[in-house]
């Protein structure tokens, strides 16, 4: 769908933000556009998403695990890739993962054939899974002894951002959907997280298929706490998001001192959803924002990526840092997604939508 | 082997908490825990000898050691999970009277500094408290909501209850402090199972297990981790034995992906079935205990809850006098002021007149 608004437009108060974003696809009021325009700008927004996805994966890698202050004193503000040669790492593979099963399944994808797809192509792999967490490794021993959905998601760390880092493709399939966004977050999910970890997922998903349908940041903010269990810390995490004044008080509020890793998904959604929010949606902001925080910091800002993508499509994006991003390495996975783009899923992606013109399904 | 039939309940309640501190002392963490007693410099050097044997590639392993120091902390004797049934059995008299009451202990120690040292889930808790995110929060924003440190305590709450139900509910309540999920639903699960066993009628005494095990199921749904996995214990020790039969068959369980031993939904399960397979086959509390100890990862806490367990059923009278003796006073690791207090002398005041 069009923007309805342009970058960098002044955000509405947050009561007013709320209420716009319970009106779905208010998009719909706006003259009839030709097909093929339409087609054109779907596929724009559904490539800045997964494009911003890689970018804040590639970007945030080199500062994974640390605190802003080293992140501050190494390299100092944090305006661009921290190395030559950026590449992306797990986050970008898992979510090329589950984009290949949306392509292939739809809207009617369900948690077996999603379990069926980890014991196949990943459950096998020998030699560990480099720069996965712990989440990903203890969903494959269940389903190594066996387990199935939801048991398979249910382990000791079912509460990490690793369905959080690969929920933005269901958005994107989902494109201004929010429940069936939030149903798809859920099917993969059951099969690798539980609790926390699925609400997480969740949330992203719908703030992606908020922002193709034009929702700002506030709003996408709005649907994407919406969704999940008003109770939850997820739930919590989002609302601090919303309020907090700037990267140290967000900081201070998320970051639980006695827990010695960084990847709880409530965490991590709230950093992102923070950075972007903090940025306008800017992407060329927001993404540095969301690494300069440090913590899960390729996780972090590859959904703020994903967001802020998602919202202005590929006008969005630096040339350049498009231009670094190359294929997917399959370093992590191997060949199931090695050589695989983003631009391509993203295309794929749109073209599996129910609905989408018989041409555009073809076309690249 | 029926189990003999002269116990009282008065024996079984020092029976739970002596049997959880025989457990406590049996594994190989306690020896870690105790030394925090000793000077910090004296954990700062074996930090350092660890990496030195990194570095050097030498096998030989740090253990703790005093140098200079009293070595004293350093024997044999109970660790951070007896003192913290101690903590809850001493502040849960006279007995809450409600879910308020049972949260306000923990304002009133949170304010006062007065919470002892303990896991991951009970530091995040206590810094969610001190942020003012109230139970059951408090619980629930934890990382490691699933831990067994409500458990433990759900020992305390299984000894002073007046039946088995109560005990749930006191656990529970005092588990959403600092849990939420498998860490709430253990603690109900192991302080009923402790209720249930030292209200055992004598003449009921000589089949326990099927009760035991049936209190322990009615709190943990198939359809949660620790559930789950207490049946497929239990199920894969059906063929064992003895206690140490089974533990290589209870090693299936534990996780080896993430880096915590202490998880409710494993170290519950273990000691379940342990103590499933000593009732059966009428093994020595003792043995049980020493089995658990025999995984190592588990044997921060899985010890302490086979010898509640089963110390609950067969009274303290049962457990060997050499480990009794030695295990009734605290060492006053996670609470200083705890320090040398004996264990039976706080169950004595506590369940007076029970």
């Amino acid at each position: 769908m069009p923007a309805r608004r342009p970058a960098g437009a002044a955000q509405p108060a947050r009561d007013e933000a709320t209420r716009r974003a319970d009106q779905d696809g208010t998009a719909r009021d706006q003259p009839a556009r030709d097909g093929a325009d339409r087609d054109d700008a779907a596929r724009d927004r559904a490539r800045g998403c997964l494009l911003g996805l890689a970018i804040g994966d590639a970007m945030g890698a080199p500062a994974e695990n640390m605190t802003a202050a080293a992140i501050a004193e190494r390299w100092g503000p944090v305006t661009g890739f921290l190395r030559d040669e950026p590449a992306g790492t797990d986050d970008t593979e898992y979510a090329a993962f589950s984009a290949l099963l949306l392509i292939e399944h739809g809207a009617a994808l369900t948690s077996e054939q999603v379990a069926d797809a980890w014991v196949r192509h990943l459950a096998g792999r020998s030699g560990g899974f480099p720069g996965a967490g712990f989440s990903e490794l203890g969903t494959i021993e269940n389903l190594r002894a066996g387990l199935r959905p939801p048991a398979s998601g249910q382990h000791l760390h079912s509460w990490s951002d690793g369905l959080a880092m690969r929920a933005a493709v269901h958005g994107v399939y989902a494109a201004g959907d929010l429940d069936l966004a939030a149903r798809l977050a859920a099917v993969d999910g059951a099969v690798s997280h539980d609790g926390e970890g699925v609400y997480a997922g969740q949330a992203v998903a719908v703030a992606v298929a908020a922002a193709l349908a034009g929702a700002r940041p506030g709003e996408m903010l709005a649907a994407a706490r919406a969704r999940v269990p008003a109770d939850s810390w997820t739930a919590a995490a989002l609302a601090t998001a919303a309020t907090a004044a700037g990267p140290d008080a967000l900081l201070d509020a998320l970051v639980v001192r006695a827990y010695p890793w960084t990847d709880l998904a409530p965490e991590a959604v709230g950093l992102a959803f923070g950075a972007a929010l903090a940025a306008d949606g800017e992407l060329r902001r927001a993404v540095p924002g969301a690494v300069a925080m440090g913590r899960d910091a390729d996780t972090t800002a590859a959904i703020a990526g994903a967001l802020c993508g998602a919202g202005h499509g590929m006008a969005g994006i630096p040339a350049e840092w498009v231009a670094a991003i190359g294929p997917v390495t399959g370093r992590c996975l191997g060949e199931v997604v090695a050589g695989l783009t983003m631009r391509d899923l993203a295309d794929r992606l749109v073209a599996a939508r129910p609905g989408t013109r018989p041409e555009a399904r073809t076309g690249r | 082997m029926n189990e003999p039939t002269d116990r009282t309940g008065t024996d079984r309640r020092r029976g739970a908490v002596l049997g959880l501190a025989v457990g406590d002392a049996a594994g190989w963490p306690a020896r870690t825990h105790r030394s925090r007693v000793l000077p910090g410099w004296t954990r700062r050097l074996r930090r350092e000898l660890d990496a030195f044997a990194e570095v050097e590639s030498v096998t030989t392993l740090p253990v703790p050691f005093a140098l200079n120091q009293d070595p004293a902390p350093l024997r044999l004797g109970p660790g951070d999970d007896a003192e913290w049934v101690a903590w809850t059995l001493a502040g849960s008299a006279p007995l809450p009277a409600d879910r308020a009451a049972v949260h306000a202990r923990w304002a009133v120690a949170v304010a006062d500094g007065a919470v002892p040292v303990g896991r991951i889930a009970v530091a995040v808790a206590v810094d969610n408290l001190r942020r003012g995110v109230p139970p059951p929060d408090s619980g629930r924003r934890n990382p490691h909501h699933f831990d067994d440190a409500a458990a433990i305590r759900a020992v305390a709450y299984g000894v002073l209850a007046t039946s088995p139900a109560h005990a749930a509910t006191l656990a529970g309540w005092d588990a959403e402090v600092t849990h939420a999920g498998d860490g709430v639903t253990a603690a109900r699960a192991v302080a009923a199972a402790v209720a249930t066993a030292v209200s055992l009628p004598a003449t009921a005494a000589s089949r326990p297990e099927p009760t035991l095990l049936a209190a322990l199921e009615a709190q943990l749904p198939i359809d949660q981790l620790a559930g789950r996995t207490l049946r497929r214990a239990l199920a894969l020790v059906a063929g064992a034995g003895t206690p140490a039969e089974a533990v290589p068959l209870l090693d299936e369980l534990v996780d080896r992906v993430y880096s915590y031993g202490c998880a409710a939904a494993q170290t519950v399960p273990v000691a379940a079935a342990l103590t499933a397979v000593a009732l059966r086959a009428g093994t020595p509390t003792i043995d049980a205990i020493l089995a658990a100890a025999a995984l190592p990862s588990l044997a921060d806490s899985a010890p302490a809850l086979t010898g509640a367990l089963l110390g609950a059923v067969r009274g303290a009278a049962e457990l060997p006098p050499s480990w009794a003796d030695r295990c009734r006073r605290l060492a006053g690791c996670c609470d200083p002021t705890l320090a040398g207090v004996d264990l039976l002398d706080i169950v004595e005041r506590t369940t007076r007149g029970q």
